[in-house]
């Protein structure tokens, strides 16, 4: 525990606003690997030669359930091509998911990280907290904080990223 | 984040559901919201803001979930700082800005410990060599030599473990020191000041920083905990909870000391004397039957209605715009504006109000 103890680590800085996703310093990619509300097991790995937006939310966070609408709005204007989002949920009943989903239905797979173990591998302490992970499986960018993922300018951003 | 999705989540926050209790997560695990909203009073030039985040670190008795924030600062950023790891959320606002804001909520899950003194566990983790000079080390308020180390040494001769040592400290405040209603917030812990001037009164700050002071200087591991009530107290004590959804003075810290095939150790005997002044009718003998339970639980159990923050001394804020001494511990909210550090005790008149609410499974 100490040697975390020791460091100085301004997890993220983000501004009000700024609505642009920031390029990714924080070193290594931490490994997914996670359930979805129907059971089906997802990994990371198998996401190789795909962008991958990865959203950790919880339905009691405000600006993830605004956000949400957006980033399947992103979803649908690539639908097609190689990019794939994944919703980690943290720590929340499936049965609460799924009454958020009822609501809000997304056409992309909702992940269970039960003990938050993930999510902690990401840094995400700050809800929501994405992360755009590139086709050879390193995060290139990431954002914390409710965002448009509808814009343009995001939009361009990731379908930059993308595989010929 | 819009104003729009600020207000929403304040209403949010504010219809918190009652009783908070009685809902878990797991069968002994309870899950709470608590909500910080930070206003900034007659803002001057830039303005900053230091809110204390939950511990950090997954224990048995203690899971952070997440956070998240909304209002209108211009930037925020978490930082892990320090030698103890103090998590904080840190905003700033622009000059110009008229109504600072901002409100974190953190959603976290606690469940109750309590340590069998009868069933040592030989496979619990050994301290390494540096966590233990870490945990018997001086901070600035909390020095390990001089009286402290003389009051120490009287306090635990004849004692032989860890954990009878730690027990006659605990038993030495219960016996010695009191519950001063008079002191602002939960006290600075300035423990040779208390020895030296033998004013034994106090609040938490105090009275368990005494506690941490003498282990220390006995050369037992020990450190505060540095937190927050969040719900009422199921074993009946009214002072040892909370009555109302509204916690924003509900701070609490507590101690915990290290013993070879137990771990870390719940204490707190600031509390049992909390339960003698304040229990009803109020100003129990410590021979009253209530007060007697309290010091029996209080020592190696801890009820977790109440949320961890962290384990920090002489803490640094970072981005400060203002000189100011190290805090002896960070607690509550700090808040900075026109040049000026604002009084984190005086969350009136600085304008900061905690929420808690419990989630239902």
């Amino acid at each position: 525990m100490r040697g975390f103890l020791l460091a100085l680590a301004a997890a993220w800085a983000c501004a009000a606003g700024a609505q642009e996703l920031k390029p990714w310093t924080g070193g290594a990619t931490p490994a997914l690997v996670l359930q979805d509300l129907e059971g089906r097991s997802h990994s990371l790995e198998s996401y190789r030669g795909k962008v991958v937006l990865i959203n950790f939310w919880a339905t009691w966070c405000e600006p993830c359930r605004e956000e949400m609408p957006s980033i399947d709005r992103l979803r649908k204007s690539l639908d097609g091509r190689p990019f794939v989002v994944l919703a980690v949920n943290l720590a929340e009943p499936p049965s609460r998911i799924r009454g958020y989903l009822q609501k809000v239905p997304l056409g992309f797979s909702v992940l269970l990280d039960r003990d938050t173990a993930v999510a902690k591998a990401f840094k995400a302490r700050i809800l929501p907290a994405t992360f755009i992970v590139g086709p050879d499986g390193k995060i290139r960018y990431s954002y914390v904080g409710e965002l448009d993922w509808s814009q343009e300018k995001v939009h361009r951003t990731i379908a930059a990223l993308l595989p010929p | 984040m819009s104003r729009r999705a600020f207000l929403k989540l304040s209403a949010a926050a504010a219809a918190g559901a009652l009783p908070w209790r009685s809902v878990s997560a797991t069968p002994d695990w309870h899950t709470y919201d608590v909500a910080t909203k930070v206003t900034i009073l007659k803002p001057q030039g830039a303005s900053r803001a230091w809110i204390p985040l939950p511990l950090l670190d997954d224990t048995d008795w203690h899971r952070a979930i997440g956070n998240t924030w909304s209002g209108n600062a211009a930037k925020v950023q978490v930082h892990t700082d320090g030698k103890y790891g103090v998590s904080m959320l840190f905003a700033e606002w622009k000059e110009g800005e008229q109504a600072p804001v901002v409100e974190v909520t953190s959603r976290f899950m606690t469940r109750d410990r309590t340590v069998d003194f009868s069933r040592p566990n030989a496979n619990v983790p050994r301290l390494s060599a540096a966590d233990y000079a870490f945990y018997t080390s001086a901070t600035e308020l909390i020095p390990t030599d001089g009286i402290v180390r003389e009051t120490a040494r009287d306090i635990v001769k004849g004692q032989r473990t860890d954990v009878d040592k730690a027990r006659a400290i605990y038993e030495w405040i219960v016996e010695n020191t009191f519950r001063d209603p008079k002191t602002r917030g939960c006290g600075w812990g300035d423990i040779k000041t208390m020895l030296e001037t033998k004013n034994f009164g106090g609040k938490c700050g105090d009275l368990n920083a005494m506690f941490v002071g003498l282990s220390r200087a006995s050369g037992i591991p020990a450190r505060d905990v540095y937190g927050l009530r969040v719900a009422p107290s199921i074993h009946g004590y009214r002072s040892l909870g909370v009555g109302a959804p509204v916690i924003t003075k509900a701070q609490h810290c507590r101690a915990e000391f290290y013993a070879q095939g137990f771990g870390w150790v719940p204490v707190d005997p600031a509390d049992v004397r909390k339960v003698v002044l304040e229990e009803p009718p109020g100003n129990l003998p410590v021979e009253d039957a209530k007060v007697e339970a309290a010091r029996k639980r209080l020592f190696g159990g801890w009820e977790m209605n109440w949320l961890a923050y962290n384990m920090a001394h002489d803490v640094v804020l970072p981005g400060a715009g203002v000189k100011a001494p190290k805090l002896p511990y960070l607690m509550y909210i700090n808040g900075e504006t026109g040049g000026q550090r604002l009084d984190q005790l005086e969350p009136d008149a600085f304008r900061y109000e905690i929420r808690t609410s419990g989630v239902k499974a």
